[in-house]
C-alpha cells in the first residue's frame, strides 16, 4: 500500500519574468518499508519536496497524499496532528530545544502527544543502539554534532510515525556515525516497516535505500530500484 | 509550562537580569503607591474620619474649610440634628518649651455632637473643658507627650494634652481637637461669626442662606491647595511605570522569542501545536513578573520596617494588590508581540525549499 502519493506535482513561486518552479509535475509513490533516498544539487528542489509531503507548503498544483488522505484539504490543526502523530521530521539543525536536556526532549514530545509513543524499554533499545544512552542528562551544547543528530533522529523515532522525513540527516557526521544512521534507516523500514525518505548529498547513504531518485531543476527520476 | 520553566531553569542569568528589573519597577510602583496614599492621608484622613456627605461653607469661600466663616444667623437657619456638627477650624501653631513647634490645624467641636462622640483615642481621654486638647498621634514623635502643657500662636493661654487620636491629619497637618468655644479667640474672629462650617451625614442638606453653600465630601478634599495636583503627578508616575513595564517585558520576551524561532520552527514542522508555545511565553512572562512582584513585595516590606515614622508613607493591601494585578495584567499584554512572532513562524525559513 502507498503510504506517499504524490500526482503531477508542480510548484512554482514567484510570478511571469520572476517564476522559478521548484518541482515539475512530480509522480512519487512510497511504500511502507521503504527507505527512499533523493538527491540531487543544492537548489534542485529536494528540501521542497520534502516540506510538500510534510504539509508545511502546498504544491502549485497536483495531489499529495499520505495513507490515502488529500492532505491539501486538511485544516492547520488536522496539519499539526498529522506530523504529530504520522511523520518525524530530522533537519540538518535547530532539532533539538537548547534548554532542554536529552532526557526532556522526548519528555516533551511525551506531553503533546501522550499515546502511541515508544515505551521506555523500547526508548532505552533505541538510545544503546545509536550509542546516545550514558548522555540522557546532557544539553544539546554539550553534545558533539553527532551527538546531536543521533539524539535528533531518536526524538523523530520516539512518537513511532509511520514516515520519516529527513533532510541531510548525515551533514554533521563523520564516516563511522553515517553507516550506522543508514543501517538504522534500513533497519526501521525493514523490521518497523516505516517508510523513510532522506533528501541528502551524501551518496554514501546509497547502498542503504531500496530506491534513490535524482532530483534536478525539479524534475524526479529514479536511478535504483532494489 | 514545562517549556517555560525549563527555559527559565537553564537561562537563569538571563531571566535573573529580567526579574531584577520587573522586581525594581514593581518595588518603585509600590513605593510611590503608599507614599502617594500616604500623603493624600495626611491631607483628608481627618476629614474622612468626621465620615460625613455634605458640608455647608461660607459661599464665598471657595469650597475652603480654613477661609470659611458662618455667622450665628446663618448656622441657626440650617436644622442641626444628631447628623450634623459644627467645626471651627484654625492655622495654629503648637509650642511647648524644650520641643520643636508644629504647624497644625486646631478644630474646635462640640461635646454633644458626633465628631466628638466619634474620636477614636490611641491614648488619653476626651477633652472635658475650654483648656484641654486631643491631638495627632504624630505629636508623639515631635516630643510631645500626654498632659503635656501647650501654647498655640502667640496666645498666652495655655493647653493640656489630654489624649492622643489617630488619623487626625488634615491639609498636610495634624489636628488638635478642642472645644468649639475655644475656636473664635485662636481664630481671632468677632463674636458674630460661630463656626467655620456645619457638616452632615445626611444624603441631602442643602444651604438655606444666599451667602452658604453645601458641597460633597468630595468637592471639599478636590478643592484642598494641591491636593489634585499632588494626586495627579502620582497617579501619571505609575502609569508611566506601568507603561515602561510593559515596554520592559515586551522587549525582552520578543528580543528572547525571535532567539528562539529557528527552535519553534522545528517544533512546528514536528507537528508541536502553536498553542503550546503560545502557553509557554505567556506562563513564563506570570513567571517572571510573579518572581519580580514577590521580591518587590518582600523589599516594600522591609522598606517599611526601616523607613522613618516621619515618612508620609501608607500601605494598604487592596490598593498594592490592585497595583501587582495590573503589573500581572501588563506582563500579558506584553506577550501580545511575542505570540504574534510565535503564530507567524513558518518552518520553511528554516527547512528551506
Amino acid at each position: 500500500m502507498a503510504t506517499i502519493k504524490l500526482t503531477n506535482v508542480t510548484k512554482e513561486f514567484g510570478s511571469n519574468l520572476s517564476k522559478v518552479t521548484a518541482l515539475k509535475d512530480v509522480n512519487f509513490i512510497a511504500e511502507s518499508g521503504q527507505l527512499i533516498l533523493i538527491v540531487g544539487p543544492s537548489g534542485s528542489g529536494k528540501s521542497t519536496f520534502l516540506t510538500i509531503i510534510g504539509n508545511l507548503q502546498k504544491p502549485s498544483s497536483g495531489t499529495v497524499e499520505i495513507n490515502n488522505t488529500d492532505i491539501q484539504t486538511l485544516s492547520k490543526k488536522q496539519s499539526d496532528a498529522l506530523r504529530l502523530n504520522q511523520i518525524g521530521f530530522i533537519l540538518q539543525s535547530y532539532n533539538l530545544v537548547p534548554y532542554l536536556n536529552v532526557y526532556e526532549q522526548f519528555t516533551l514530545a511525551n506531553k503533546v502527544k501522550k499515546t502511541g509513543n515508544l515505551s521506555h524499554t523500547e526508548l532505552n533499545a533505541l538510545l544503546t543502539q545509536l550509542n546516545i544512552e550514558n548522555i540522557q542528562h546532557k544539553y544539546p551544547s554539550e553534545l558533539s554534532g553527532g551527538q546531536n543528530q543521533r539524539v535528533a533522529i531518536a526524538r523523530a523515532l520516539y512518537t513511532n510515525p509511520t514516515i520519516i522525513l529527513a533532510d541531510e540527516p548525515t551533514a554533521s557526521l563523520d564516516s563511522v556515525n553515517v553507516s550506522e544512521v543508514g543501517q538504522l534507516f534500513h533497519s526501521i523500514s525493514q523490521n518497523k516497516h516505516k517508510t523513510v525518505i532522506v533528501v541528502t548529498h551524501d551518496l554514501r547513504l546509497k547502498k542503504y535505500a531500496d530506491k534513490v531518485y535524482n532530483i534536478t531543476d525539479g524534475i524526479l527520476t529514479l536511478e535504483k530500484n532494489v | 509550562m514545562f517549556l517555560a520553566f525549563k527555559e527559565i531553569k537553564h537561562e537563569k542569568l538571563r531571566y535573573a537580569l529580567i526579574t531584577a528589573m520587573i522586581l525594581m519597577i514593581s518595588y518603585l510602583i509600590f513605593i510611590l503607591t503608599s507614599l502617594a496614599l500616604g500623603l493624600a492621608n495626611e491631607n483628608t484622613s481627618g476629614i474622612y474620619s468626621w465620615n460625613f456627605k455634605h458640608i455647608i461653607l461660607n459661599a464665598d469661600a471657595n469650597t475652603s474649610l480654613s477661609q470659611s466663616l458662618l455667622t450665628a444667623n446663618q448656622i441657626s437657619a440650617q436644622k442641626i440634628t444628631n447628623k450634623e456638627a459644627l467645626i471651627g477650624q484654625a492655622s495654629v501653631v503648637v509650642k511647648k518649651a524644650a520641643s520643636s513647634n508644629v504647624d497644625a490645624n486646631f478644630v474646635g467641636i462640640k461635646s454633644n455632637q458626633f465628631i466628638y462622640k466619634d474620636l477614636q483615642l490611641s491614648l488619653g481621654h476626651l477633652p472635658k473643658n475650654d483648656q484641654q486638647i486631643v491631638v495627632d498621634s504624630s505629636f508623639r514623635n515631635s516630643g510631645y507627650h500626654l498632659n503635656d502643657w501647650v501654647t498655640l500662636n502667640s496666645n498666652t493661654k495655655k493647653y493640656q494634652i489630654v489624649g492622643f487620636v489617630k488619623n487626625a491629619q488634615y491639609n498636610m497637618s495634624p489636628i488638635i481637637y478642642g472645644r468649639l468655644t475655644a475656636w473664635s479667640s485662636l481664630k481671632n474672629v468677632s463674636p458674630t461669626f460661630k463656626a467655620s462650617a456645619i457638616i452632615s451625614r445626611k444624603n441631602y442638606y442643602t444651604a438655606k442662606t444666599k451667602k452658604t453653600a453645601s458641597y460633597s465630601t468630595n468637592s471639599l478634599i478636590q478643592k484642598l491647595p494641591g491636593y489634585s495636583a499632588q494626586n495627579t503627578t502620582f497617579s501619571l508616575m505609575i502609569a508611566f511605570l506601568l507603561i515602561i513595564s510593559l515596554i520592559i517585558v515586551t522587549v525582552f520576551l520578543y528580543i528572547i522569542t525571535i532567539q528562539k524561532i529557528p527552535n519553534y520552527a522545528v517544533l512546528r514542522a514536528q507537528g508541536i501545536p502553536a498553542s503550546i508555545l503560545v502557553k509557554s511565553t505567556i506562563s513564563q512572562a506570570i513567571s517572571l513578573v510573579g518572581a519580580g512582584l514577590t521580591l518587590g513585595i518582600f523589599f516594600t516590606w522591609i522598606t517599611t520596617v526601616f523607613i522613618p515614622k516621619s515618612a508620609p508613607m501608607s500601605f494598604n493591601i487592596p490598593l498594592l494588590s490592585l497595583v501587582a494585578l495590573s503589573l500581572i495584567v501588563t506582563s500579558i499584554l506584553g506577550t501580545l508581540l511575542p505570540i504574534k512572532a510565535i503564530l507567524h513562524v513558518d518552518p520553511i525559513t528554516i527547512i528551506g525549499g
